[in-house]
C-alpha cells in the first residue's frame, strides 16, 4: 500500500524555508527566491510541441464526444418513422459522416505534419523518442476514435439495410403506413377549399359525393370479378410459389450480405496490412539504397589499398552481393507492387491474397517473419537500458 | 462455496497485487482504470536498478507502453531534458539517489515529478529534497511524494525473491561469515527485515510468525515482530488498516510466516535437480524470469583461419504469460520434452490446415462451380486470418521453448547430469549405492569438478557419521585429481562440527527415484530431443527439510524438530518468549522464508506439497535466489576465509 506522504513533503518545505530565514541563510525562499523563480519562468516556454500535440488530442476528444452525443440518434434509423420525436434525418446523417471524415483526416494530417517536424527539429536523443512516443500514443487514441465512428456507422448501413429489406418484402406495412397519410390528405383537402371558397357550400359536399362513386364502382368492379374456385387456387398456388421463391431470395440476400460483412472485414485487414508492409518496404528500401552505397565505398576503398591479386576475388564477392540486393527483396516482398497505379480500392486489395499467401507459405522457417509482415505485433522484447 | 471465495482471495496474489500497486503508481497515483477511449497521457519513468529490478519480470515494455510511458529511464544515466512532460521517479530513498534527484530539480529537467520511493523515506533525506526544490523554485513541481513499500522482487505468483542489486549484502556469505561485526550484521537484519515488512504491507496481513532458536532467522523474526508492533501501535499512520485488510484478504485467517535458515538445509542447494524451472536456473543464465542462451552458431562450419563467429546471444523472457511454461516449469524434464514435441506438432497439425485451405483457394477459384465454394471459404478465411496471430504466438513459444530445452538437454548430455541427480537422490534417501563415489569422482567423463564436488558435499552432508580421515584423505586427493577447489569442503567440515543437527537432517524422505527403464519411453526418431543415454527418471514427491517444517507448523503437528520454533504474534499486546502457539487451528496460508538464500528446488517442492492440500496456499520467499555455481562460490569464499 502505497503512502501520500505529499503533504510530510509540504510540511518539510515550510520548516526549510523557516529554518533558512532563521539562519539567514537566502537559498531561494526569500525576495531572490521570488525574482529566482520570474527569471525561470519566463525563459521556460511551454514546449511548442506538446501544447501542439494536446491540441490535436483535444480536437480528437471532441470529435469523440460529439459522436458519443449524437450516437444514439446517428443509429436510430428508425427514428422518424417510429416516433415523431426522431430528431436526426438522413442528411443530417450524411452531414455527419463527412464532417467526422474530414475531421480525421485533418487529425491524421496534423499528427503527420507534427511527425514532420519532430523528424526535422535536431533534438537530443531521448526527446525524440519520447516525441514520436508521444505521437504514436496520439495516432493510436485517433484510430480509437475512428473505430468508434466507423462502429456506428457500421450499425447504420446495417439497419438501413435492414429496413430496405423489410420494406420490400413486406409490402403491407408500408401500405398501411400510406392509407392514413392519404386519407389525411384528403381530409386537409376540403378544409384547405372551404377557406379559399367559403361561400360555395356544395363544394365540400360534391367531393365526397364524387369520391363515393368511384369507390362504389371499385367495389362494383370486384363484384364482377369474382374469381372461380379453379382460379382461385391458382392464384394461390402462385402465391405460394411465389413466397417460397422471395424466401429463398431473401436467404440468399441475407447469406450474401453476411459473405460481405466478412469480406468487407478482411479488406480492412489487408488494407491495414498492405499499407504496414508499404512503411516497412519503405525501410527496407532505405536500408538496402544505404547498404549499396556503403558496399560501393568499400569496393572503392578496397581498389584502392588491395593488391591486384588479392583483392579481385574479395572485389567480386562483394559486388554479387550488391547487386542481388535491392531487386530481389523487393520482389519478393511484395510480388503485387508492379501493379501499383491502380484505383485506389482495388490496389489495396489486389496484392492482400499474395499478401497472406507469403505468410502462410513461408510456413515454420517464415511464420516469425511473416509475423512481422501480418500485423500482430511480436510481443515487445522486454528491453531495458 | 467457501471453496469459490478463497479461489477468489487466491487470484489476489502477490504478484498480482504488486503488478496493482505499480500501474497505480505509473497512473499519478491514481488506481489504473482500463478505457478505451480514453484521452492519451504520456510520462517518462524514472527508474534506479532496484526500481528497474522490481518492475521487469511484472511489467513489459508494451505494457509500460500502455500505460503511456514513453520513456524509462535510469535515474544514472545521462537524461536530456525534456521539459514538458512530467516524470514519475522509482527510486530507493539512498543518499546518491537523492543527491541526482535535487540535481535533476536544479537543472528543471522536466515540468512536473512524481516521487516514489520504493521504501519509506526518512525525514532527513525528505527535508534535503525540500530544500533542493526550495532553491530550484520547484516547490510546486513536485506534484507529489510516495512511500510504496514495495521493497521486494515477485517473479512468481506464489515466489518473491528480496533485492538483486545488493545481494551480496544479504547472502549466505554475509550472514555466516566468522568475522563480521555486530554493526553489519544489524544492517543485514535491518535490510532483510525492511524488504520483509514491505512485502506484508503489500501482502496486507499482518503474520504469525514462526522460526528456529538461534538462529539469524531469529533476529529477523525479532526485529520484523517489533517492526509490525511498532507500526500496528501508531494507529494513525498504521498501513494495516482500511480496506487494505479487508479486500480480498480474510483477515480472521492470518497467515503463517515461517523464518528458516538456510543452515538447517544445505543439501538441496547442491542437488543436481531434474525439474525444467530448476535445470534451467542450475545450468542456464536465468536471471529475474529471463534466461540467457548463447547460440554458437555453426562454428564447425565457418571455414578455418576465418575469423571465429561471434556467438550469437540469445534472451527469453518466461513470463506466466506463457503457457506453456506455467504447465511445465515444475514437470521432469523428460516429460517436457516430450510435451515440446506434442506441441509441434499439434502446431504442424494447425499449420496445414491453414496450408490447405490456402491450396483451396487457389486451385477452386478458378472452377466453374467454385461460387459457393468459395462462399463456404469466406468464412474459414475470416477464422484463418483471424486465427493466425495466435498461430504465431504459439509458434514463438514452442521456438523459445524448443531452444531453451536443447541447451539444457545439451548440459545434461556434456556433464550426465542424470547420473549425478540420481545418485545424489539415492545417498540423500540412504538407499544403498550400485556404483562407489570414487568411482564418478574419478570418471574423467563425467561432469565438471564443480559437478563432483556438489555430489561430494551432499555426500557428507548427508553422512550420519563423517567418513574416517584415511577415507576423507583419499576423496579428498580424488577430487583434487578431477580439479577441484576444496575450499567449500573446508567450510562444510567446520559447519558440520559446528551445527549441533549435523546428524539431523537425516531424511530426506524415503522415497526413491525410478529409472523407467533406459529407452523406454525414448521420444520418437526424429525428435530433436533425442533422449538417448538420458535416464528418463521420474520424479518420486519427497519433501524436502523445508517443506517437512512447514508441514509441521501449518498443520499444527508435533515434531521433535519444530516443536521449539519460537511464536510470535504483532498483534499481540505484550511480546512473549514462548514456543507455545495459542492459536491451535491450522493455517490456511503460510509464507516460507529462507533467510540465507533459495533456490528453485525448494519452491518447487512446497509447490508440489501444497497441491495436495484443498484451499491452501504457500508463498516462498528468500533473501536471494541462488544456483549451485553461486552458491558453491560462497562456500568456497568462506572456506578460504579461515
Amino acid at each position: 500500500m502505497a503512502v501520500d506522504i505529499t503533504l510530510l513533503f509540504r510540511a518539510s518545505v515550510k520548516t526549510v524555508k523557516t529554518r533558512n530565514k532563521a539562519l539567514g541563510v537566502a537559498v531561494g525562499g526569500g525576495v531572490d527566491g521570488s525574482r529566482d523563480e520570474l527569471f525561470r519562468r519566463s525563459p521556460r516556454p511551454k514546449g511548442d510541441f506538446s501544447s501542439r500535440a494536446r491540441e490535436v488530442i483535444s480536437h480528437i476528444g471532441k470529435l469523440r464526444d460529439f459522436l458519443l452525443e449524437h450516437r444514439k440518434d446517428y443509429i436510430n434509423a428508425y427514428s422518424h418513422t417510429m416516433s415523431e420525436y426522431g430528431r436526426m434525418t438522413d442528411t443530417e446523417r450524411d452531414q455527419i459522416d463527412q464532417d467526422a471524415q474530414t475531421f480525421m483526416r485533418t487529425c491524421s494530417e496534423a499528427i503527420q505534419q507534427l511527425r514532420a517536424q519532430a523528424r526535422k527539429e535536431t533534438h537530443p536523443q531521448q526527446v525524440k523518442e519520447h516525441r514520436s512516443a508521444v505521437l504514436d500514443f496520439t495516432e493510436d487514441y485517433l484510430k480509437r476514435v475512428c473505430k468508434l465512428y466507423s462502429e456506428q456507422r457500421a450499425i447504420r448501413v446495417k439497419r438501413v439495410v435492414d429496413k430496405k429489406r423489410l420494406s420490400k418484402l413486406e409490402p403491407e406495412p408500408s401500405t398501411k403506413t400510406r392509407e392514413p397519410m392519404f386519407s389525411e390528405k384528403v381530409s386537409q383537402n376540403p378544409s384547405k377549399d372551404s377557406e379559399e371558397k367559403p361561400t360555395t357550400e356544395e363544394y365540400p359536399e360534391k367531393i365526397p359525393a364524387e369520391a363515393h362513386p368511384e369507390l362504389g364502382t371499385w367495389g362494383d368492379g370486384k363484384g364482377e370479378d369474382e374469381l372461380s374456385p379453379e382460379e382461385a387456387q391458382m392464384f394461390e398456388q402462385e402465391n405460394q410459389r411465389l413466397i417460397g421463391e422471395m424466401n429463398s431470395l431473401f436467404d440468399e440476400v441475407r447469406q450474401i450480405e453476411g459473405k460481405v460483412v466478412e469480406i468487407s472485414r478482411l479488406q480492412e485487414i489487408f488494407t491495414e496490412k498492405v499499407l504496414q508492409q508499404e512503411a516497412e518496404i519503405d525501410s527496407i528500401h532505405q536500408l538496402v539504397v544505404g547498404a549499396t552505397e556503403s558496399i560501393k565505398e568499400g569496393n572503392a576503398d578496397i581498389r584502392e589499398v588491395g593488391a591486384p591479386g588479392r583483392s579481385r576475388a574479395v572485389r567480386a564477392g562483394v559486388e554479387g552481393a550488391s547487386c542481388g540486393g535491392p531487386s530481389g527483396v523487393r520482389g519478393r516482398t511484395w510480388p503485387g507492387s508492379d501493379q501499383l497505379p491502380k484505383p485506389r480500392l482495388e490496389r489495396l486489395v489486389g496484392p492482400a491474397p499474395a499478401v497472406l499467401r507469403l505468410g502462410l507459405t513461408r510456413g515454420r522457417s517464415g511464420a516469425t517473419a511473416a509475423a512481422a509482415r501480418l500485423g500482430s505485433p511480436p510481443p515487445a522484447p522486454r528491453e531495458w537500458t | 462455496m467457501v471453496g469459490v471465495k478463497m479461489a477468489a482471495a487466491a487470484a489476489a496474489s502477490i504478484r498480482e497485487r504488486q503488478t496493482v500497486a505499480l500501474k497505480r503508481m505509473l497512473n499519478f497515483n491514481v488506481p489504473h482504470v482500463k478505457n478505451s477511449t480514453g484521452e492519451p497521457v504520456w510520462k517518462v519513468l524514472i527508474y534506479d536498478r532496484f526500481g528497474q529490478d522490481i518492475i521487469s519480470p511484472l511489467l513489459s515494455v508494451k505494457e509500460l507502453r500502455d500505460m503511456g510511458i514513453t520513456l524509462h529511464l535510469l535515474l544514472h544515466s545521462d537524461r536530456d531534458p525534456i521539459p514538458d512532460v512530467p516524470a514519475v521517479y522509482f527510486v530507493m530513498p539512498t543518499e546518491e539517489n537523492i543527491d541526482r534527484l535535487c540535481q535533476d530539480l536544479r537543472n528543471q529537467l522536466y515540468e512536473s515529478y512524481y516521487l516514489n520511493f520504493i521504501s519509506a523515506i526518512s525525514r532527513s533525506k525528505l527535508e534535503d529534497i525540500a530544500n533542493a526544490a526550495l532553491a530550484a523554485s520547484a516547490v510546486t513541481q513536485v506534484a507529489k511524494v510516495f512511500d510504496q513499500y514495495l521493497n521486494f522482487i515477485t517473479l512468481e505468483d506464489d515466489m518473491f525473491v528480496l533485492c538483486n542489486q545488493n545481494k551480496e549484502l544479504v547472502s549466505y556469505r554475509a550472514i555466516n561469515r566468522t568475522d563480521i561485526t555486530d554493526t553489519e550484521m544489524e544492517t543485514v537484519m535491518d535490510t532483510i527485515v525492511d524488504s520483509l515488512f514491505c512485502f506484508f504491507v503489500t501482502l496486507g496481513a499482518v503474520p504469525i510468525i514462526r522460526c528456529s532458536r538461534g538462529t539469524a532467522a531469529e533476529m529477523v523474526a525479532v526485529k520484523l515482530d517489533k517492526k509490525l508492533r511498532e507500526n500496528l501501535r501508531d494507529a494513525r499512520n498504521s498501513l494495516f488498516t482500511g480496506d487494505t485488510l479487508g479486500a480480498g484478504q480474510f483477515s480472521f485467517q492470518r497467515p503463517l510466516l515461517v523464518l528458516v535458515d538456510r543452515n538447517i538445509d544445505l543439501a538441496t542447494p547442491l542437488h543436481h535437480t531434474w525439474t525444467y524451472q530448476a535445470l534451467v536456473h542450475d545450468v542456464l543464465d536465468f536471471h529475474l524470469n529471463r534466461v540467457n542462451l548463447e547460440e554458437s552458431s555453426g562454428a564447425e562450419t565457418s571455414p578455418a583461419g576465418a575469423r571465429p563467429k561471434r556467438k550469437n546471444k540469445k534472451s527469453y523472457d518466461l513470463t506466466p504469460v506463457d503457457k506453456f511454461w506455467q504447465k511445465h516449469k515444475g514437470s521432469p524434464f523428460p516429460e517436457v520434452a516430450e510435451s515440446v514435441q506434442q506441441e509441434l506438432e499439434s502446431y504442424r497439425a494447425q499449420e496445414d490446415e491453414v496450408k490447405r485451405l490456402k491450396s483451396i483457394m487457389g486451385l477452386e477459384g478458378e472452377d466453374e462451380g467454385a461460387i459457393s465454394m468459395l462462399s463456404d471459404n469466406t468464412a474459414k478465411l475470416t477464422s484463418a486470418v483471424s486465427s493466425l496471430p495466435e498461430l504465431l504466438e504459439k509458434k514463438r513459444l514452442i521456438d523459445l521453448h524448443t531452444n531453451v530445452a536443447t541447451a539444457v538437454l545439451e548440459h545434461i548430455k556434456a556433464r550426465k547430469l542424470d547420473v549425478y541427480f540420481e545418485y545424489e537422490e539415492k545417498i540423500m534417501s540412504k538407499t544403498t549405492l550400485d556404483k562407489s563415489l570414487l568411482d564418478i569422482i574419478s570418471d574423467p567423463d563425467a561432469g565438471t569438478p564443480e559437478d563432483k564436488m556438489r555430489l561430494f558435499l551432499i555426500y557428507y552432508i548427508s553422512a550420519q557419521q563423517a567418513p574416517s580421515e584415511a577415507d576423507l584423505e583419499q576423496y579428498k586427493k580424488a577430487l583434487t585429481d578431477a580439479g577441484c577447489n576444496l575450499n567449500p569442503l573446508q567450510y562444510i567440515k567446520q559447519w558440520k562440527a559446528f551445527a549441533k543437527m549435523a546428524s539431523a537432517p537425516a531424511s530426506y524422505g524415503n522415497t526413491t527415484t525410478k529409472p523407467m527403464g533406459l529407452l523406454s519411453r525414448v521420444m520418437n526418431t526424429g525428435s530433436q530431443f533425442v533422449m538417448e543415454g538420458v535416464k528418463n527418471l521420474v520424479l518420486k514427491q519427497q519433501n524436502l527439510p523445508v517443506t517437512r517444517i512447514l508441514d509441521n507448523l501449518m498443520e499444527m503437528k508435533s515434531n521433535p524438530e519444530t516443536d521449539d520454533y519460537r511464536y510470535f504474534d504483532p498483534k499481540m499486546l505484550r511480546g512473549n518468549d514462548s514456543s507455545v502457539p495459542r492459536n491451535k487451528n491450522p493455517f490456511q496460508e503460510a509464507i516460507v522464508f529462507v533467510v540465507g538464500g533459495g533456490n528453485y528446488i525448494e519452491y518447487q517442492n512446497l509447490v508440489d506439497y501444497i497441491k495436495g492440500k484443498q484451499g491452501k496456499h504457500i508463498l516462498y520467499g528468500c533473501s536471494e535466489l541462488f544456483n549451485a555455481t553461486q552458491f558453491i562460490k560462497q562456500l568456497s569464499q568462506l572456506g578460504q576465509k579461515q
